[in-house]
């Protein structure tokens, strides 16, 4: 009998391009955490540069005072670099996915174009006809005539502007990067990165310093037009209530899907994929998972109730003891960030007064 | 006791209300007094966390080579505590999970009592344990958690693999008659008839069989089959030189698989063996016979430990004087680095012993590693077919064991 010889398709396989197994995971719980922690993260930072207008950023006045002084083209928005910020941290994970030459391929496809689109307007030249002085004629010539040439032209302007418009895109990445981490903590369930998104978060906050714009640049440029638009002081502290929420949320469910995915990881046979376990066997995985998470939902959010609840009171109690006529109104400034955490730390102290008596050492029992 | 979450959680939120502070930045300070405030409450949480007892239990003491072994927990929450529960068995680390997981992620209601199971293999003969089982009783959130360590110690022991053999691996030349021998199918003293002869002057009235007599008219006696049982000694080489290799691929794993295999069908025909390993010392299992004995051989091969350098001469010098006198010697060895073969086999043979040798050939191993370039290794490997030669020369029976090669055909062409 004439063997037949199995010709392997030039077309590869999707699962030697893309590992795209990782991206929905094995089991819909997982990705259904991924998803509402991402959707999370996109509101604390949203909310969060709601009340750290960019443009009073340290940051935006460090990069001025590095371009031109006449081009004031940076501009960062947050409604565009939130959500490109945390696209391109999705688009990293993604990239992370592709395997071996591909992942390559695409990097260098990433390069091209991205040369490409600066060089363009420059490499676009065009040929015309002109006429110049010069002596025309055999050698020797003494007459003076207009000769006629070819010149090209080309669009170095436009590539320069393109080049300044990366740039400025590029420092617009530095306000992205914590939509930009946190997207690609979630995803690619980076522990760091999550904590690094934070941290930025933080250190942007930092250098944030209100209506340092206006003092600088003109009211055209910053976007707003007196600095009576500065919220007020209860108006910052109720949305640094949301934002502070939002920073649970989002830290306890990032956490949460990595958490949930290695417990999951701990089914699959060593080296291997999940396919190799049973539909029961995943089932089981599954209804485990449910039920953990369940779980933890329930208590997440009846402790970010009560928390909600605690804190609210703490800035209460403070409005209450700082506009109360009395000795304590008198004695320390109570209506100011002072008094607010003065309150707070004696609330504290309280707790961990409680704490030492209710809060038995657990132990278990020997056996 | 504060996880690192909790650690960085709190002391991200102190940070945001000094920052807050210094840059007079509300936001900030509200910010971080909720995520103190959350910090703080959860840590009131573990008031409430279950009280847990766990019991381990599995489904045999001791398992084969690449047995399977099923461990169950039964976790327990004896209190109204409610809240989440990690159990962590810590395996040795040769054990490979083939089923479930040995850590688990529980919610424990109040007197809820749960059950997980995993199986394990192990692919290494040797003595483990499991355990022990690592505890954690903690918040949802991973801030605040309790944990313990139970010393709830399970040892037992893997046996090396035992594998069926289709033949009769030795025969003794000097049998000894015993109760509960077994036939031999040659002529000799037994109870089973084995064929007719001719009366010959010595024999036995009671041996004589009249139907016969009254038939052919002369005298013919009963022969029967010989039943006997032997003193069998097998030797493992447990010096340094036999871990060669790497894993199950090494001539002492090989050896021991060989020795557990041929101890099992010894004894299963019902003979005497003793055991002996040489390393840097000789460790015995006396003879004796029966499944009690089989188990002690098993665990005694599973302690065999590679280390040492005694010389067969020294070991066989120092052994025969207690070994029966006759009985078949059965030697698993490499045979390498020893330059005392030669001379230990023509003492022993001269002593009227019979040494079956089965060797692993190290030479497979360092050749399949690519550790040893290919002309020392061919020299390497005329040097070990010569002393094989010169071991047959003796008319002993020597098996060239291949390391993919089943037990059965170790002693096949020797």
């Amino acid at each position: 009998m004439e063997e037949i010889e199995v010709k392997k398709s030039r077309i590869p396989n999707l699962k030697e391009v893309f590992n795209y197994k990782d991206f929905f995971g094995d089991y819909p719980l997982i990705f259904l955490i991924k998803i509402i922690s991402s959707v999370a993260l996109v509101y604390v930072i949203t909310e969060f540069y709601n009340y750290h207008n960019p443009m009073d950023s340290l940051i935006t006045k460090k990069v001025n005072d590095f371009n031109d002084p006449d081009d004031l083209s940076f501009i960062p928005n947050s409604k565009i670099f939130i959500l490109w910020g945390f696209i391109a941290g999705f688009v990293l994970y993604i990239f992370t996915l592709f395997k071996g030459k591909y992942k390559f391929l695409i990097l260098f496809l990433t390069i091209i174009l991205v040369g490409q689109y600066i060089s363009d307007p420059a490499l676009d030249w065009k040929i015309g006809d002109h006429v110049i002085p010069g002596k025309v004629g055999e050698e020797g010539a003494e007459k003076w005539t207009w000769k006629p040439i070819k010149i090209l032209y080309d669009d170095k302007k436009g590539s320069e502007i393109r080049i300044n418009e990366a740039y400025n895109k590029s420092m617009n990445l530095i306000f992205g990067s914590i939509p930009f981490l946190g997207g690609y903590g979630i995803w690619k369930r980076k522990g760091w990165a999550i904590a690094a998104s934070v941290g930025l978060a933080i250190i942007i906050g930092f250098l944030y310093t209100p209506n340092s714009c206006l003092e600088n640049y003109d009211s055209s440029y910053c976007g707003y037009e007196t600095e009576s638009e500065v919220k007020t002081w209860e108006e910052y502290l109720a949305g640094g209530v949301f934002i502070g929420m939002g920073l649970v949320i989002y830290i306890e469910l990032a956490y949460a899907a990595i958490k949930y995915e290695n417990y999951a990881e701990q089914f699959k046979p060593a080296g291997l994929d999940a396919s190799l376990l049973t539909d029961a066997q995943k089932k089981g995985v599954s209804r485990t998972l449910m039920t953990l998470f369940v779980s933890y939902l329930v208590n997440l959010g009846v402790m970010l109730f009560i928390t909600f609840i605690v804190a609210q009171g703490v800035i209460n109690i403070n409005d209450y003891l700082s506009t109360t006529d009395g000795r304590i109104q008198d004695s320390i400034e109570l209506n100011g960030p002072y008094g607010i955490v003065f309150t707070s730390l004696i609330f504290f102290m309280l707790l961990g007064f409680i704490r030492m008596f209710i809060g038995a050492d657990y132990q278990t029992d020997e056996n | 006791m504060w996880s690192k979450k909790a650690a960085a959680v709190a002391g991200g939120a102190i940070f945001l209300t000094l920052a807050g502070l210094i840059r007079l930045n509300y936001l900030f300070i509200s910010a971080g007094m909720v995520m103190l405030t959350f910090v703080v409450l959860s840590s009131f949480l573990d008031v409430w966390m279950p009280n847990v007892k766990i019991r381990r239990e599995t489904s045999s003491d001791n398992i084969f080579e690449d047995g399977d072994m099923n461990v169950r927990f039964i976790v327990k929450n004896k209190g109204l505590g409610i809240g989440f529960v990690e159990i962590y068995d810590q395996l040795p680390p040769q054990a490979r999970i083939t089923k479930g997981s040995n850590y688990t992620l529980l919610y424990m209601r109040p007197w809820q009592e749960v059950s997980f199971e995993y199986s394990l293999k192990l692919p290494l003969r040797g003595h483990y344990h499991l355990g022990p089982v690592k505890l954690r009783v903690k918040d949802a959130f991973d801030l605040f958690y309790n944990e313990k360590s139970e010393e709830s110690l399970h040892s037992f022991s893997v046996f090396p693999q035992i594998e069926v053999l289709e033949e009769q691996i030795i025969k003794s030349r000097a049998p000894k008659l015993l109760s509960g021998a077994m036939p031999l199918n040659v002529i000799g003293a037994g109870t089973e008839f084995y064929s007719l002869r001719e009366f010959v002057p010595g024999d036995s009235l009671r041996s004589v069989n009249w139907k016969a007599l009254a038939k052919k008219g002369k005298m013919m006696v009963n022969e029967t089959v010989r039943e006997d049982v032997m003193d069998v000694i097998l030797l493992v080489d447990a010096r340094e030189v036999s871990a060669v290799g790497g894993g199950r691929d090494t001539p002492l794993e090989m050896s021991c698989r060989a020795a557990a295999t041929y101890a099992k069908q010894l004894l299963d025909e019902r003979n005497n063996v003793a055991l002996m390993i040489y390393g840097d010392t000789v460790d015995r299992v006396d003879l004796d016979r029966g499944e009690h004995h089989l188990f002690k051989i098993l665990t005694s091969l599973s302690s065999a430990k590679p280390q040492g350098n005694l010389k067969l001469e020294i070991v066989l010098k120092d052994t025969l004087p207690y070994i029966p006198s006759g009985s078949p010697i059965i030697l698993f060895s490499s045979l390498d680095d020893d330059h005392t073969i030669s001379e230990a086999f023509t003492n022993t043979i001269s002593r009227g012993y019979t040494i079956t040798t089965v060797s692993p050939s190290s030479l497979d191993f360092e050749e399949r590693m690519k550790r040893i370039p290919a002309q020392p290794l061919l020299i390497a490997r005329i040097e070990r077919d010569n002393l094989i030669s010169e071991i047959r020369s003796f008319g002993m029976q020597v098996g060239d064991w291949k390391s993919d090669e089943a037990v059965n055909t170790a002693l096949q062409g020797g």
